[in-house]
């Protein structure tokens, strides 16, 4: 995880390259009304890495992770995701983008009326992968989080917890190389938090690139891994080592 | 050596599956529109019955105009003691006669008998002292123009009583079926209008109703067409359920009003028969229904997504 921080110091110099995961180059997001804006933002990741991304409330963590999975545009500089320029993408290839990367949000986002299996089979399922697939995918991405047992629960039956880790593995059944997670741990106590953390740490093991919003910072000293803040619109990377 | 066993294509299964998938979410939709479906429904159902009860109306009614005569056609009917035979030949040679049938006064006073649904011919006769009618011809011109340029010069010869043609009579009726199909167009487009205009506030309550599944499938990626495709589906649905209620309370009418013609005297009977659909038009009218209805559904369903699809 060290090896990251010395890629985001060079961050500035690293040229267009279709070998990182992610990629930001002079990114400029602004929003006129809110006077809140991201400025000059430059960032790069490679398979593997672990990023966490910290700032106060409104400064724009979640809008960087919008602007990653192509929820925003930037108004200036480059989003790279795999190579392919995200703010160039519309419709049916912006959808194809999606399926390689797995979102996780602070509010879950699950849907109420269904079982915990039929909110993870349903990422699958959007994206036409046939009955049988979908069955052999389930268990073992309902093991990992450890909600196999619970996998005929409706999310008003779980705890907060065990929703987020619900949620984790609807982002990952669609085995993406990139999760994003936006406060992941926002609405759980300290024992849940560290549980949810630990999957995504067991997730990037496996050789999944992580980036976690957070403004944990108990959070983010249970881990060595780098932290990109978020202060005044621009983006400052700290070494885990310093974080520690 | 183990026998092969039967694999299913990979395309066939990809293809199953969408359907599969586009089967349940639209039945899915329909479930949660509740009473609102049935709103949409009835006001296509409404709306595919005046159009194809207008349009089964203008075919009835040319039906019977052709019952009644045809355009190209002059009765001419002679004096009592006048021959149709000796006619046939003097006639048939004006040049815009294309065909003349005689009609000798005993057949004619059998078909009259026969309409007005007496059957003891010799008793009738026997009744006025004698046969009343009198010989006639009809004749086919080569053209509707020539009609009454040709009825004149049959009238100007010795021996003819009267000469008729329905040309008047026919484009009084034509006007008539005219007037009432620009209204029953009217009425129609307005309707079409106010079906489509349900069928999209229904199908977007619909997505609204299901943003937060719809917001989850954009984010792990399902394409605009997967996600609001089972909605236009649904919009077909409607026209489809609106087109099968509606030809099936056609259907009914027409056969409740010809049973009531069928229990009339002879002429009326006739009338009633007039109204029979000739087998090519039973079979295009649930098609011209399922067809518009289809169009209606598609069109009111694209208005509902298209707002939410562009963002």
């Amino acid at each position: 995880m060290s090896s990251t921080f010395q890629r985001l110091q060079a961050q500035v110099e690293t040229p267009v390259n279709d070998h990182y995961t992610v990629q930001l180059r002079s990114v400029c997001k602004v929003y006129p009304q809110t006077r809140f804006s991201l400025l000059d933002i430059n960032l790069t990741l490679r398979q593997g890495d672990f990023l966490f991304v910290t700032g106060a409330s409104g400064a724009g963590k979640t809008t960087l992770m919008k602007l990653i999975y192509g929820a925003e545009r930037a108004d200036r500089g480059e989003v790279r995701v795999a190579g392919t320029n995200v703010g160039l993408l519309k419709g049916n290839r912006l959808s194809h983008l999606r399926r390689k990367l797995g979102v996780v949000f602070q509010d879950y986002k699950l849907i109420p009326r269904w079982t915990v299996s039929e909110n993870v089979a349903f990422v699958l399922r959007s994206q036409g992968v046939p009955k049988a697939e979908i069955e052999r995918r389930l268990q073992p991405t309902l093991k990992l989080v450890g909600l196999q047992k619970r996998a005929d629960c409706f999310p008003s039956q779980l705890s907060g917890g065990e929703q987020q880790r619900a949620s984790i593995a609807r982002a990952i059944v669609g085995s993406p190389k990139l999760l994003l997670a936006d406060e992941p741990t926002g609405n759980l106590d300290q024992d849940n938090a560290l549980q949810v953390l630990e999957i995504l740490k067991k997730l990037n093991s496996l050789g999944i690139t992580v980036v976690i919003t957070t403004h944990d910072m108990g959070l983010i000293q249970t881990v060595k891994a780098p932290v990109a803040q978020l202060d005044s619109g621009r983006l400052q990377v700290v070494p885990a080592e310093q974080v520690l | 050596m183990p026998s092969p066993r039967f694999q299913v294509p990979e395309r066939l299964k990809l293809v199953s599956t969408k359907l599969s998938y586009l089967l349940q979410e639209t039945l899915r939709g329909l479930r949660r529109g509740g009473w609102m479906n049935w709103a949409a429904i009835s006001t296509v159902t409404v709306l595919l019955f005046l159009l194809g009860v207008s349009l089964q109306t203008s075919w009835q009614v040319s039906g019977v105009l052709n019952r009644l005569g045809s355009r190209f056609e002059v009765a001419v009917y002679l004096q009592p003691e006048t021959s149709g035979q000796e006619f046939q030949s003097q006639i048939a040679q004006f040049p815009d006669v294309s065909s003349i049938e005689v009609i000798p006064k005993e057949q004619a006073w059998q078909d009259l008998l026969a309409d007005l649904g007496t059957t003891d011919i010799v008793g009738a006769t026997e009744g006025l002292g004698e046969n009343p009618l009198v010989d006639a011809l009809k004749i086919q011109a080569k053209s509707a123009v020539a009609v009454p340029s040709l009825a004149r010069q049959i009238a100007r010869l010795r021996g003819v009583e009267n000469v008729q043609y329905l040309d008047e009579a026919l484009k009084h009726l034509t006007q008539l079926n005219r007037g009432f199909s620009q209204i029953s167009l009217g009425i129609i487009a307005l309707l079409t209008l106010t079906a489509i205009a349900v069928i999209t506030t229904t199908i977007r309550l619909i997505v609204v109703a299901r943003n937060q599944e719809i917001e989850v499938m954009k984010l792990v990626g399902a394409t605009t067409s997967w996600i609001y495709l089972p909605f236009i589906l649904q919009g077909i649905t409607f026209g489809l359920v609106g087109a099968l209620i509606s030809w099936g309370l056609i259907v009914v009418t027409r056969q409740f009003i010809q049973a009531a013609f069928a229990q009339q005297p002879s002429f009326l009977r006739a009338l009633g028969e007039g109204l029979q659909l000739t087998p090519w038009q039973t079979m295009v009218l649930p098609l011209i229904l399922v067809g518009f209805g289809s169009i209606v559904g598609i069109i009111g369903s694209l208005f509902a997504v298209r707002r939410f699809a562009s963002k």
